[in-house]
């Protein structure tokens, strides 16, 4: 199911030259943000939950999931390198996984990690922190699923992705209380709720829920990217 | 032996009909597929590389349909006309992945292999992004070999490349096409395909306008008529001097002016000042109205 | 034996010269500017390019029609002019200016075009200008078009000379700020989107660079306003807001605007930001800076006619 070739070749194409600076920013800035902050506030207080959750968990983890998400197989179909990874026999389900996989360990690694250092540096977090870190590779997960199916759907995965992550994510979900279903945020949120009980967090959903949102999200759409990339279609000139 | 059958073939976006109806076979040696842009050549290949599912009708490799069927993919290569590679490998590296994703069991020799085939071992540790065009164009077609394919489809392949370079490409196309594979090729100028290959197929605006051997068609497209357009004083009585000549194939009176056909460029354009002049018309205007590719092709399809 | 030399002739084949007035200069960056205003919405291409300009609209719309229908049923004007709704307003153009800044410039540097701009009879400015023109505009209408909804909603809800002439009188500011916005916004989106030829890649670097800035200057704010956080070892400030929150603001081009707001005379609080008093003069001179320097960045790239 796991195709080292394609992992090795999109691993080194989202991570080569300038992009990598762009998804290692946000983590540097969290990290920096947490550690002026825990420098002038020692005592704590609530700022950690500003940072962690707000920053950290709201922005910083769908952000990176979207900028590595649509740009894992979103690249190659926008430049048309593509054809060369589909004109051989491997299955397009393998395809799908790796570059699905690929998302998911990278962006763990750049907000999902992040999180639990500048979880572990405030103090007296450390529950939170480790709850959070766990709703982060969840969120990290289904995130990933779900913008490489964008990116197999649309050329403008990107753009429709930010409009998800700012509005519906950012906005909506936190004022109209059935939606929250439909976010992604939210079953990290929960899952991380379960794990370390905040009341700052704002989590609407239990640990069941998310779970198995999460599951139904991933797979459904991983499903999904699978069949339309095996009716992947090249047609003349791209716009 | 791989046969690539066409049956009633048709592909269209919407409104517009990319192409229109093409039944065809393609056998083993090199094909040129020729016509101008936009006569459908690429999606031709497109649909034979299971890029594109054809609207109506059957396209079948030696039976079965080839969309959303990645199997085909042992037996076929695809150069893609876009100039898009992963820029940030190195050719070797290009190469050898692609004989990775093809599974092959020795996956550094057939790279290797490909790579002296296609003149590329010196640049070969170079990133692709330092290419040049021509190079480019080869570590594609390296890439599309290293697993040894029966057919091998490449669009536009001599785009771009310098005229040493074309030379080379049609030598390695013309022996892997003596070795008994099957080589479909697409381009709008004649001269490169005639060079190459021993089938022509002529598509024109989707259909398939004519087929077979190079020479017979070249002969067609020099006999064709020729149309001109002139605006004189005086419009009938030309017609009427002209239409007593024998190379002259038909005069039409039109609004635009004076329309003729004639079968003979040389004669036509000798006599026509002479006949003005013995006429007394004076004549103002004379212009050829049909000298593109596409009024060729257009006449090989009226045909 | 004489030998012939070849001759060459050059037919006529009917062109013919144009040697009658032309358009100069200001013609063509007029064009391009409203051809990259149109761009900005979309048009001019397919229906999916114009999807999220399109819901971007609606949405920063949506606040001025509620506002419209509340007041038609007795309650008072619920959106100030100078605000709006922040947070809406902050991240709606916040997704427009991503996603629509690539437009207008990615594409062009992606496709190869920029020759064929610059041999036309323009200097190598006239091309940012143009863009940054027709961005600003489109920028304009995002941001103004609800206020004169909203305007036109309170008007029709309200009577008497004195209270349309209040309403116009809290309209004013309120369109010379989404001014001051649009002015912004668009040279710093532009500015970056400019870096490359890959829309995606674009999108995400202003998304980063608004929405990061934006959250975390937000944190700062919302840390340091919270009661016993001052700033160990700062002398007490003589207003009362510690340094550090009044620093905050400066993190951001939103809360930047919202500081210079506030110190032009805006009352209302907004992403909150304190009122900057004095120190309003900084961020004043922080927003010139980021917006020339923008600007100069802009020009700069396409001051040699590169093909990307």
């Amino acid at each position: 199911m796991f195709n080292p070739t394609v992992a090795s070749i999109t691993a080194r194409a989202t991570l080569g030259r300038r992009r990598a600076v762009l998804f290692a920013i946000p983590a540097a800035i969290l990290i920096g943000l947490t550690l002026i902050l825990r420098a002038s506030h020692p005592a704590g207080g609530a700022w950690p939950d500003h940072v962690l959750g707000d920053f950290g968990f709201s922005i910083l983890l769908p952000l990176t999931a979207l900028i590595i998400g649509t740009g894992v197989l979103g690249g190659e179909i926008d430049d048309g390198s593509v054809v060369h990874l589909l004109a051989t026999p491997v299955r397009r389900a393998e395809v799908i996984f790796t570059k699905f996989a690929v998302a998911a360990a990278l962006t763990a690694l750049f907000a999902a990690v992040p999180e639990l250092i500048a979880g572990l540096i405030a103090p007296n977090e450390t529950k939170l922190a480790f709850g959070l870190f766990v709703g982060a590779v969840v969120g990290s997960v289904v995130y990933s699923a779900v913008f490489v199916l964008a990116s197999v759907l649309t050329t403008r995965a990107i753009a429709f992705g930010l409009l998800y992550v700012a509005i519906w994510e950012g906005l909506l979900s936190n004022f109209v209380g059935g939606v929250r279903i439909l976010s992604i945020a939210h079953y990290a949120l929960g899952i991380a709720n379960a794990i370390a009980p905040d009341q700052n967090l704002h989590a609407g959903l239990g640990l069941a829920t998310s779970l198995i949102l999460a599951v139904v999200v991933t797979v459904g759409g991983l499903y999904w990217a699978t069949r339309r990339l095996e009716a992947f279609s090249l047609t003349g000139d791209p716009a | 032996m791989t046969t690539i059958e066409f049956r009633n073939v048709s592909r269209w976006y919407g409104n517009v009909v990319a192409v229109n109806d093409i039944t065809m076979d393609i056998g083993p040696g090199v094909t040129g597929l020729l016509g101008p842009n936009g006569a459908g050549k690429s999606t031709i290949l497109h649909m034979i590389a299971g890029f594109l599912e054809p609207s109506k009708g059957t396209l079948a490799l030696d039976g079965s349909p080839t969309w959303k069927n990645p199997d085909i993919y042992r037996r076929l290569g695809l150069v893609p006309e876009r100039d898009s590679v992963y820029a940030f490998l190195t050719g070797r590296q290009f190469v050898l992945a692609t004989a990775k994703l093809h599974k092959l069991p020795d996956p550094e020799r057939a790279a290797q292999w490909v790579i002296g085939l296609t003149e590329m071992a010196e640049a070969q540790d170079r990133r692709i992004s330092t290419y040049s065009k021509g190079m480019r164009q080869r570590i594609k077609v390296a890439a599309a070999l290293v697993h040894n394919p029966e057919i091998l489809l490449l669009d536009e392949p001599f785009n771009g490349l310098d005229p040493r370079q074309r030379l080379h490409m049609m030598d390695l196309l013309a022996r892997l096409g003596n070795e008994g594979r099957t080589i479909l090729f697409s381009s709008h100028i004649l001269e490169e395909v005639e060079r190459l290959s021993g089938t022509i197929q002529v598509m024109v605006a989707g259909r398939l306008a004519a087929s077979g051997d190079f020479r017979a068609i070249r002969r067609l497209m020099t006999s064709r008529p020729h149309v001109f357009r002139l605006k004189t004083s005086d419009d009938r009585r030309l017609a009427a001097a002209l239409v007593g000549r024998d190379y002259t194939h038909a005069v039409e009176l039109t609004s635009k002016g004076l329309q003729v056909r004639t079968s003979d460029f040389g004669a036509f354009c000798e006599q026509i000042a002479v006949i003005t002049r013995d006429e007394n018309i004076r004549l103002t205007e004379l212009l050829p109205t049909d000298e593109s590719l596409e009024s060729v092709f257009g006449y090989l399809i009226a045909n | 034996m004489p030998t012939e030399t070849p001759t060459g002739v050059i037919h006529d084949l009917g062109y013919r010269r144009y040697d009658g007035p032309r358009f100069g200069r200001q013609r063509i960056v007029a064009a391009l500017a409203w051809h990259s205003f149109r761009s900005a919405f979309g048009f001019g291409r397919g229906p999916k390019a114009k999807i999220v300009p399109v819901i971007a609209f609606v949405a920063l719309l949506l606040p001025a029609i509620v506002n419209a229908f509340a007041m038609s049923q007795g309650n008072a004007r619920q959106v100030d002019y100078d605000t709006y709704v922040p947070t809406l307003r902050d991240l709606i153009m916040l997704v427009f200016v991503a996603v629509q800044a690539p437009e207008l410039v990615s594409r062009d540097l992606r496709s190869r075009v920029l020759p064929l701009y610059f041999s036309r009879p323009i200097k190598p400015v006239d091309y940012p200008l143009a863009k940054y023109l027709g961005f600003t505009g489109a920028c304009l209408v995002m941001l103004e078009v609800p206020l004169l909804a909203l305007y036109g909603g309170a008007v029709a809800n309200v009577h008497g000379g004195s209270a349309v002439w209040a309403e116009t009188k809290a309209l004013i500011p309120g369109l010379l700020i989404g001014l001051l916005w649009a002015v912004t916004l668009a040279a710093i989106s532009l500015f970056l989107a400019s870096m490359t030829g890959r829309r995606g890649f674009a999108t995400g670097a202003v998304a980063i660079a608004f929405l990061l800035t934006y959250t975390l200057a937000e944190i700062l704010l919302q840390v340091e306003s919270l009661p016993g956080s001052r700033l160990g070892g700062n002398a007490a400030p003589s207003v009362g807001i510690p340094l550090a929150e009044k620093v905050a603001g400066l993190f951001s081009p939103f809360t930047l605007l919202q500081g210079v707001r506030l110190w032009l005379g805006g009352t209302n609080a907004g992403d909150n930001v304190p009122k900057p008093g004095a120190f309003g003069a900084v961020y004043a001179l922080v927003l010139i800076a980021l917006v020339a320097l923008s600007l100069y960045g802009l020009a700069a790239r396409y001051r040699k006619a590169r093909l990307s």
